[in-house]
């Protein structure tokens, strides 16, 4: 027995010592969570304007172009819960802040990030920004989030072809969605609009919504102003998407909105002002589409104040 | 908690320790700390439906007790209806009660006559067909006085929830599994390093058969309608190997895992792809369900007596609530029903049981006509299974016409195709090792015992390295649904 526990263990430490290495080499490498939470850290008492979501503001709203102190703290795939984790960080903090911008894109109310594919990114917020959301180790560690095959090309990526995983301007902004290198518009839309379609979505409905709720209390205790958009796509991504999905959606924000005066909801999902050039694909922009969205955000922002 | 998680890689280390170094000297405290980290394992899922198990333990262990005192024909009868009724019931309620509801509202409608009852939407409780099965042999050996009913809770409640078979089987008899709890258990070296090797061989094809697979098979079979047809072909190829992968893996690693704690759980899988037959393939798929339904369905009905009509009856409902019991859509009743209709001229011509030994055994390679027989039998179950894994029966219907078409000679093209190509070599080196240990009881069991140590070590590491470096996307077991 005790021979056999030997012999195990003996087996077993070249993987966990092999194991260890690679968490520290992976932990190591400067990323986007890291950076906009030192940011956080370090001025979050200056920011008036904070921008939060997924990735439709991470490359939709460039804070460069906002007349106020802004920052963009939206990450690919944050869902509204992580929205309000990182408020609830930084509450203390946030003095200055008059406005919050919020996507809701046709998925935000139904999807959370530990359910979704992009589940993998849970791992950032628990280990870069120290935001405990999940006892799951799998989300707790770096070489339990994504497979060894993954996480070996990204030690290459970075400490031998020395790429960097900060993607993000220092104001948050994504950069690496350039009109030049612009995706097919007629493939992405379809793909994009089924993977963003939710089957079962009631659960979460409910889940996401009370956190929404939760945000608009919270705003409206800090006077702080709430401005609600769903981002524009390129018609091949509008016209793939499920009716009742899109209805339901914009029926729940038209409801909170109607209810609390602080609440401001712009669909810009149609909006005639966005053509072809401006998309990196069918749902994100490019960085020319994000010089227009963050030119009419921050024009909705001064025209509230 | 799943075999292919973290959590489970603490969880196991744990309980082995504590069972071989804490608990070694006493029966009973093993036994209990079986079931103590059984309801723990479980209850990571979902604690609510551990009184279920619960329930259905106190139930049938008094109804063994019940059994043993009482002579009397008649209320032996009863005792055992009782258990039969409150563990189908159970099973009845939580996985098919919406689907009867559904189809009473169908048939009510095709008269005109339209109802609005209310469905439960209730969440299956994860094995609950296993533990009902592996439970309801126990109540129905005792009736039959096969078994002597146990006076042992602790060894019963250990029986029905050891969790390394728990969810997913292999759905042990109680006349084999029982008296393992009853007798002093020894630790074997041998026997460990044999599960821990067991567990690997299980992890790989999880892991990596299994887990890639699901990706290609899950793409085309959810979008379906818009591949040609040698995609779709591909697709159910993809689909097959993953389910074999997934619950002959989980099968490898449950057999595995309780040689480690000294016990010995029954073949599950034995390499049923190498099937000259449909019959030879139900002798070797999910062996432990295809013998309950045998001895507990099968025979009570009268088996391969009788005439000509009876045996294709018999026949019939073996399959149909074989494919009934692993889940309430009609596509699984299909399933058996073919699977069925490939048996019954085998089972009339008394020629079901003439493959019974190996295929070309002692030999490299199979004859011609073993190799025929066997492309033959696996064509016809990657046909049946369509079936098994589309949404409903117009997704299957709409899934074969569209490979009855001219597009199943273009060239498979999807998503990730070069990708998938990574999936197919694997695949088909999984398929070499299994073929050339298919007289074992899995693929690597004496393949390896007969290499030298420091041959034996490398091919772990590799074998480690593989299932690290190439492991597919995390899926859940697919027979944790039924």
């Amino acid at each position: 027995m005790k021979q056999f526990l030997k012999n195990i263990t003996l087996r077993s430490l070249p993987l966990f010592i092999m194991a260890c290495l690679l968490e520290v080499l992976l932990r190591s490498i400067p990323n986007d969570y890291g950076f906009k939470k030192t940011y956080l850290d370090e001025n979050s008492n200056e920011i008036e304007t904070l921008i939060l979501g997924n990735s439709h503001t991470y490359y939709g709203l460039n804070p460069a172009f906002f007349t106020t102190k802004t920052f963009n703290a939206s990450h690919i795939s944050q869902s509204l819960d992580y929205d309000f984790e990182i408020i609830k960080k930084y509450q203390n903090e946030l003095n200055r802040l008059k406005t919050i911008v919020l996507p809701i894109s046709y998925f935000s109310l139904f999807e959370k990030l530990e359910e979704s594919e992009e589940s993998w990114r849970v791992k950032n917020y628990n280990i870069y920004y120290d935001i405990k959301t999940s006892n799951v180790l799998r989300f707790r560690l770096e070489i339990l989030s994504n497979t060894l095959a993954t996480n070996l090309k990204r030690l290459y990526s970075y400490y031998i072809a020395g790429n960097s995983e900060r993607t993000c301007s220092g104001l948050g902004w994504g950069t690496n969605f350039s009109s030049e290198n612009a995706l097919d518009l007629s493939a992405s839309g379809k793909s994009a609009a089924l993977r963003h379609t939710i089957k079962k979505y009631q659960p979460i409905l409910k889940e996401q919504i009370l956190v929404l709720n939760n945000l608009v209390e919270w705003c409206a205790d800090r006077e702080v102003k709430l401005i609600l958009f769903t981002p524009p796509a390129h018609l091949t991504y509008r016209q793939n998407l499920d009716a009742k999905q899109l209805n339901t959606l914009e029926r729940k924000i038209e409801k909170i909105v109607l209810k609390n005066s602080h609440c401001h909801y712009t669909n810009l999902l149609s909006d005639e002002n966005f053509f072809s050039k401006d998309f990196y694909d069918a749902d994100h922009l490019s960085e020319i589409g994000a010089e227009k969205l963050s030119n009419i955000a921050n024009r909705l922002i001064n025209s509230l104040k | 908690m799943l075999f292919n998680s973290i959590d489970f890689a603490i969880f196991l280390p744990v309980v082995f320790v504590l069972y071989w170094f804490f608990a070694q000297k006493n029966l009973t405290l093993q036994n209990a700390l079986i079931v103590a980290s059984s309801y723990f394992f479980y209850g990571w899922w979902d604690c609510r439906f551990l009184l279920l198990i619960l329930f259905s333990t106190l139930v049938d262990y008094a109804v063994g007790i019940g059994l043993k005192k009482e002579q009397n024909e008649r209320k032996r009868s009863l005792l055992l209806w009782t258990s039969i009724v409150v563990n189908l019931g159970f099973l009845g309620i939580f996985k098919y009660y919406d689907f009867f509801v559904d189809n009473f509202v169908v048939a009510f409608s095709m008269f005109g006559t339209e109802i609005n009852p209310s469905t439960l939407n209730i969440v299956l409780p994860v094995g609950i067909s296993f533990y009902t099965f592996q439970t309801l042999s126990y109540t129905i050996d005792v009736y039959k006085r096969k078994l002597p009913p146990t006076t042992n809770l602790i060894a019963f409640g250990a029986f029905v929830s050891f969790f390394p078979q728990l969810v997913a089987g292999p759905i042990e008899r109680a006349s084999n599994l029982l008296p393992q709890f009853t007798k002093k258990r020894r630790f074997n070296y041998g026997h460990a390093v044999d599960g821990l090797r067991q567990i690997l061989w299980g992890l790989f094809k999880k892991i990596v058969i299994a887990d890639n697979c699901a990706t290609y098979a899950n793409l085309i079979f959810n979008n379906s309608d818009e591949y040609a047809g040698s995609t779709l072909v591909l697709g159910a190829l993809f689909f097959s190997f993953q389910i074999y992968g997934d619950f002959s893996g989980y099968s490898d690693i449950a057999i595995g895992t309780s040689r480690l704690f000294g016990f010995d759980l029954k073949q599950n899988f034995a390499f049923p792809y190498f099937s000259r037959d449909v019959a030879e393939f139900w002798r070797r798929w999910h062996i432990s369900l295809s013998t309950w339904f045998r001895d507990y369905l099968y025979i009570p009905l009268g088996g391969s007596r009788g005439n000509k009509w009876q045996k294709i009856r018999n026949t019939l409902i073996v399959f149909c609530v074989s494919g009934f019991w692993h889940g309430a859509n009609w596509t699984f009743v299909i399933w058996g029903l073919i699977n069925a209709l490939f048996f019954l001229p085998l089972l009339l011509k008394n020629k079901n049981r003439i493959h019974l030994d190996t295929v070309a055994k002692g030999t490299y390679f199979p004859t011609t006509k073993e190799f025929f027989s066997m492309a033959f039998t696996f064509g016809i179950t990657v046909f049946a299974w369509i079936f098994f894994r589309a949404e409903n029966l117009d997704h299957a219907l709409r899934y074969l016409s569209e490979i009855g078409t001219s597009s199943l000679f273009e060239i498979p093209r999807f998503e990730g195709a070069k990708k998938a190509l990574n999936t197919l070599l694997l695949t088909l080196i999984f398929t070499l090792i299994e073929w050339f240990g298919r007289e074992d009881k899995y693929a690597i069991e004496r393949l390896l015992t007969e290499w030298k140590k420091p041959l034996r070590n490398v091919f772990y590491y590799t074998l480690i390295l593989v299932i690290l470096i190439f492991g597919g996307k995390e899926q859940p077991f697919v027979y944790f649904q039924f």
